[in-house]
Formats: C-alpha cells, structure tokens, sequence
C-alpha cells in the first residue's frame, strides 16, 4: 500500500498541493482526475519521491525518505506523460532500460520480458523500430512496456509493486486505450497496485477501484466511482454542470458531454 | 517463441562471422557492438604499431628492437634511432592515444549527461576553462618565486590547465545546481558565458605578453602532439587512465539518463551522485589532456556520433568504442600531422578542426530537418 499523509508541495515558492492525504491499495487501480492545473501530475510526482515535499510518505509501510532510488526502483515504477529521446534508441533497447533493475536484470530473463512487455503493449514486432520514427501513441506505448518491465512480477517477495502512470491513455487510439487499461486491471488482479491520473471520466469508471477527485491542490471527492461520481461532485470538481447516467443494465456510471450546460 | 526459433535455427547453420554480426532478434545491437570492441582493440594496436614504426625520419622501429634483442654492440646510428623510437615516437603515440581516448569519452559522457548529441567539453566552457589555467601559467608563472617554479618544473603547465578546468566544472556546477538539481539549460548557458569570460581574461594576458610568450601560447593553441615525453606522459597519463576506468561504470546510469532526470531516479539512479562523477572525470580527463596538448576540437563531437550509427547509443558499449576510436583517431591525425609538411610538421588540432567542423556542420544540418530545429 502506498499511503501519503498531510502532503504538501511547492514549486518555485507556490504550494501546488495542499495537505492531501491519499491512500493506494493493492490489488486496486486508484485514478486521480480533476481539471488541468488541479495538481493531479504534481502530487503523484512527490509520491514516486520525484518533487521535495512536506508530509509523510509511505510504500508498503517503508518511509519513502529511508529508501535508495534503488530499492524505490524495484517498488514502484513511473510512466512519465511526455518523453523525448536525442538518441537512436531501437524500441528493444528502450525497454531494455527498465530491466536494470531488481531480479529482471539477468541476461536470460530480458528477451523473454521484453518481448512479452512489448506484446502486452500490443507493440510486438515492433522492436527493431527506432523509437524516434514511431507515432506519439506508439511511442507512449514503448515506454510503458518499459515501466512494465521495471516491476514484472506484481508481487515481488511477498511485497507488492505499483505502477504509477501519468495519463498513460492521453495519446492513444480507443482500441489501445482498453488495451492499456485493461493491462492495468490485470497487474492489479495479479496482486500489484496501479496509480493512475486520467482525464477520460468514462474509462476511470469503467477500471477504477477507487476515484481521487482533485481541485485547486485539494482532494474533494475520493471513493468508488459509482459513488463520488455524483451531478454535484462534477459540478463542484470541474464546474461544468453534466448528468450523470448509468447503464441500467450492470450500473457502471457514464457522463455525456451532452447534457453539458453553461 | 517460433520467430525466435526460426531465426535461430538460421543462425545455427550461418559461419561463426554471421552467427556473431547478425543479432539474435531484430533491435539488439549487442552483437554488432561487440564485435566492434574486437575490431578496435586490433585497430588500436596496428595504429600504435604503425604510429612508433614510421615518421619523418627514416629510423626503423624493427632495426632497433632487432639490435637491443641481439645484444649487439650500439653504433652511432642505432643510438641515434633507439632515442627516435623510444624517447620521441614512442611517449608521443602513447600519450596521442590516451589524449584521443580522454577527448572523444568526455564528448561521449557529456552527451549523455546532457542528452544532446552536439554537447562537449568545449561547449560547457571546460576546454577555456583549462587555456586560462595554461596562459596564466605562460604568462604569470615568471613572476612566481623560483622556488615554486623549480618544484613543479614541468608539471607547472599541465597542473596550471588541470586546474582551470577543474575549477571552471566546479564553478558552473555551483551555478547550475539549485536544491540538489543540476539544470541542463542553465549549465550549457552558463558554459557560454564562462568560455566568453575566460577568452576575455587569456586576451588579456595575450595583451601582456612578451614575444616569447605570445609565441608559446599560439603554438599551445593551436594543439600538437610534438615535444611530447616521458615526463609529460608520466605528468598527464595516470589522471587520463584514472578518468578512462572510472567512467564505463556510469554507463547504466547514463543509459537511463537519456530519459531524462526524473525517468533516471524512477529506475533506481542516483541521479546527482551519477553527474557529479561524471563531470569531475570530464574535467580531470580534458584538463590533462589540453595542458599536454593544447587546444585539439572536435574528436569529442565526431567519434561518438559515428559510433552511434553502428553500434547504437548504449553507453555500455559507446563508452569503451569512444576510447578507442578516439585514440585512433587522434594518432591518425597525427601521423597526418607529421609527414604532410615533412620534415616540418602541421599542428594536430588544424587537422581535426579541419575535418571536424564540416563534420560537425553536417551533423547539425541532418538533425535540423529531423528534429526541426
């Protein structure tokens, strides 16, 4: 479990994030959504130990500040939004980086992964590709089987990992957008946990265990989807007054861009 | 699973020389990078080989070796070549390598350090930093109390560069680094404008001083290999060697970097750690090099970059080629060097400045269409 408490976060002097306290179970995929500028990227950033802030932060009961990057490494693993690349990296040495680490790092373990992480990504036959001459979706595709391969098994000694993704569907097509998620649900039923920050609300009620409904720094709303995902919570969270509507049928919650009104 | 099978059973029925080049799946360069290593290795051999056996005069390497493994009597000649090849060619070709080795590695390391292919220790302002050291030793070290000066004798030179930069790398570092993190943007600016302001001091100095110095410093400059010795070698090597061992272990850590900063530490970097070991060797690597040399551009930018097109961008490979081809390199340029004008000889840094500026221009044209720059 991946618990952050009384966090806050400054950057150049302007607190971004204000006192939230967060918690990230096993075996379940918690989304943070809110609009842009809400300090959704921000808070995740501090919590995989990237940003310097206030509070206490915690991995599987470990205080974040007592481990080396190495040993974060082997916990947890980040999915960055954006990542350029100056040099001609093929799509198998980039998602070789991520096998540096922990028990993956071992000669006769990485061809196996690699082509597995790739297939997972729905990328495989890919990997004599240059990354740079890939498309921006493919490219976000690269990089998470890299993330995935950092962290394999979603359990490792007893202890379970977390994959912490950044929008991880932002670029892509809807096809990849239910591959990736549903990759996600599966690393989550295999023991591991999933941070993820979406802006697609139909997704995250799909895949969510646990929605974090961020504003202005603060978290507003924070529970199962069915539940936080309310007409007031969207009006408070985004200020933009929508219906939310449910398929009778299995109760999954959906919201209409339609039904938006000013 | 199949894929894999097939094409290994292909392999298995290829020559050794196939079964080496051609990777075992398609995007692994491992191979190919190996046996890269190999073909420099020898190449580095022949060239060194090659570098003591010739020159401008005709004194011959096997007829020395032949004379001192016959124990035979020495006759003038065989003195005259046993000084040729063993106190002139031999420390020039060893130190020329090492130099080459130091020069293209650093350019390798700040590439990856700055996730640019056009950085190098010239650009970051390393390479001024070390010509002040060396002009201020040329034009102040006079005025130095002779009992210093006699202490470090020839070492005052090559100390005075290493110094410079030395203190010039700590300098940006402490401009660059804020709360413990180094800003790629602000370094290669602040680079700039500490090259400008160590130009403007060594012109100065230029100003100050008298014929002989000024005549001193241009052939500094303008780098070259000749007048090198054992002392300088002994001055300059070990610093070099020190830098060459040291920097293949931050070749993971410079393969995560190429990510970026935050991507590094999330894979188990220590990020700052990692940059300040690697530009502490660049500054080490590059301050003896320029002091013994003087001012030899773009080995640093080119050698890398050509690498990179066969072998890819993995440091655990691009490293160690770097050394290598930079070494062979420089000695090439220097064979070059020494027998175009012979029995004059053309400072080595025209000749790579010659070669590489165009080089470098290329290289620049080719990634403005790619990454629209």
């Amino acid at each position: 479990m991946i618990t952050a408490r009384n966090l806050t976060v400054s950057l150049s002097g302007k607190t971004i994030v204000h006192g939230v306290s967060l918690e990230a179970r096993a075996g379940q995929l918690t989304a943070i959504v809110g609009p842009n500028g809400s300090g959704k990227t921000t808070m995740m950033k501090a919590v995989a130990g990237e940003l310097p802030s206030k509070g206490e932060i915690s991995i599987n009961g470990h205080a974040l500040a007592s481990l080396e990057p190495w040993q974060l490494a082997v916990k947890r693993a980040v999915l960055p939004q954006a990542a350029t690349i100056a040099f001609p990296f093929t799509v198998r040495e980039i998602v070789r980086l991520g096998l540096t680490v922990g028990p993956n790092r071992h000669a006769e373990r990485i061809d196996a992964i690699t082509a597995e992480a790739l297939a997972a990504v729905d990328l495989a036959g890919f990997a004599g590709r240059f990354y740079q001459e890939l498309s921006g979706g493919e490219q976000q595709r690269v990089q998470l089987a890299r993330v995935l391969s950092q962290i394999w098994e979603p359990v490792l000694d007893g202890e379970p990992c977390f994959l912490m993704l950044d929008e991880p569907v932002s670029a892509l097509d809807i096809r990849h957008q239910l591959t990736i998620m549903t990759l996600a649900r599966r690393y989550c039923e295999g023991g591991g946990g999933v941070i993820a920050v979406m802006h697609d609300l139909n997704l995250t009620a799909m895949f969510a265990d646990h929605m974090v409904m961020m504003k202005s720094g603060r978290i507003e709303r924070a529970g199962r989807p069915a539940e936080v995902m309310t007409d007031d919570a969207m009006e408070a969270v985004f200020g933009c007054r929508m219906r939310i509507n449910g398929v009778p049928a299995t109760g999954v919650p959906f919201v209409l861009p339609h039904t938006a009104s000013a | 699973m199949s894929l894999n099978d097939a094409v290994r059973g292909k392999d298995a029925r290829g020559s050794f020389l196939m079964r080496s080049v051609q990777s075992r799946a398609a995007g692994d360069r491992t191979a190919i990078a190996r046996l890269t290593l190999v073909a420099l290795v020898v190449v580095s051999a022949v060239a060194l080989a090659l570098s003591i056996a010739t020159g401008a005069s005709d004194a011959s390497a096997i007829n020395v070796i032949g004379a001192l493994l016959s124990g035979a009597e020495d006759t003038a000649l065989s003195v005259r070549d046993r000084i040729i090849v063993f106190d002139i060619r031999m420390p020039r070709a060893l130190l020329g390598f090492l130099i080459g080795a130091a020069l293209a590695m650093s350019g390798a390391v700040m590439q990856g350090l700055f996730r640019n292919p056009l950085a190098d220790p010239a650009l970051v302002g390393i390479s001024s930093g070390s010509a002040l050291g060396a002009v201020l030793m040329i034009v102040l070290g006079a005025s130095l109390p002779a009992g210093v000066m006699i202490a470090l004798g020839a070492f005052a030179l090559p100390l005075a560069a290493f110094a410079g930069g030395l203190l010039t790398t700590l300098l940006l570092y402490r401009i660059a680094t804020r709360g413990g993190q180094t800003s790629v943007a602000t370094m290669l600016l602040a680079g700039i404008a500490i090259s400008a302001l160590a130009a403007a001091i060594t012109g100065i100095l230029i100003y100050m001083a008298d014929d002989k110095q000024l005549r001193d410093i241009t052939f500094w400059s303008l780098g070259s290999l000749s007048g090198m010795t054992w002392a300088k070698l002994f001055a300059a090597g070990p610093i070099i060697l020190l830098a060459l061992l040291v920097v293949p272990f931050l070749s993971r850590g410079l393969n995560a970097i190429t990510l970026g900063e935050a991507a590094a530490f999330h894979m188990g970097v220590k990020v700052q750690r990692l940059k300040y070991i690697a530009v502490v060797s660049v500054a080490a690597a590059v301050g003896a090099s320029v002091a013994v040399s003087g001012g030899i551009g773009f080995v640093g930018i080119v050698v890398p970059h050509l690498l990179r097109i066969v072998i890819g961008p993995d440091h655990r490979y691009l490293l160690p080629a770097s050394a290598l081809f930079g070494g062979v390199l420089m000695l090439g340029a220097d064979m070059l060097a020494r027998t175009i004008v012979a029995p004059a000889e053309l400072p080595i840094g025209i000749i790579t400045a010659l070669a590489g500026a165009p080089f470098f221009l290329w290289v620049l044209l080719r990634d403005r269409t790619r990454n629209g720059w």
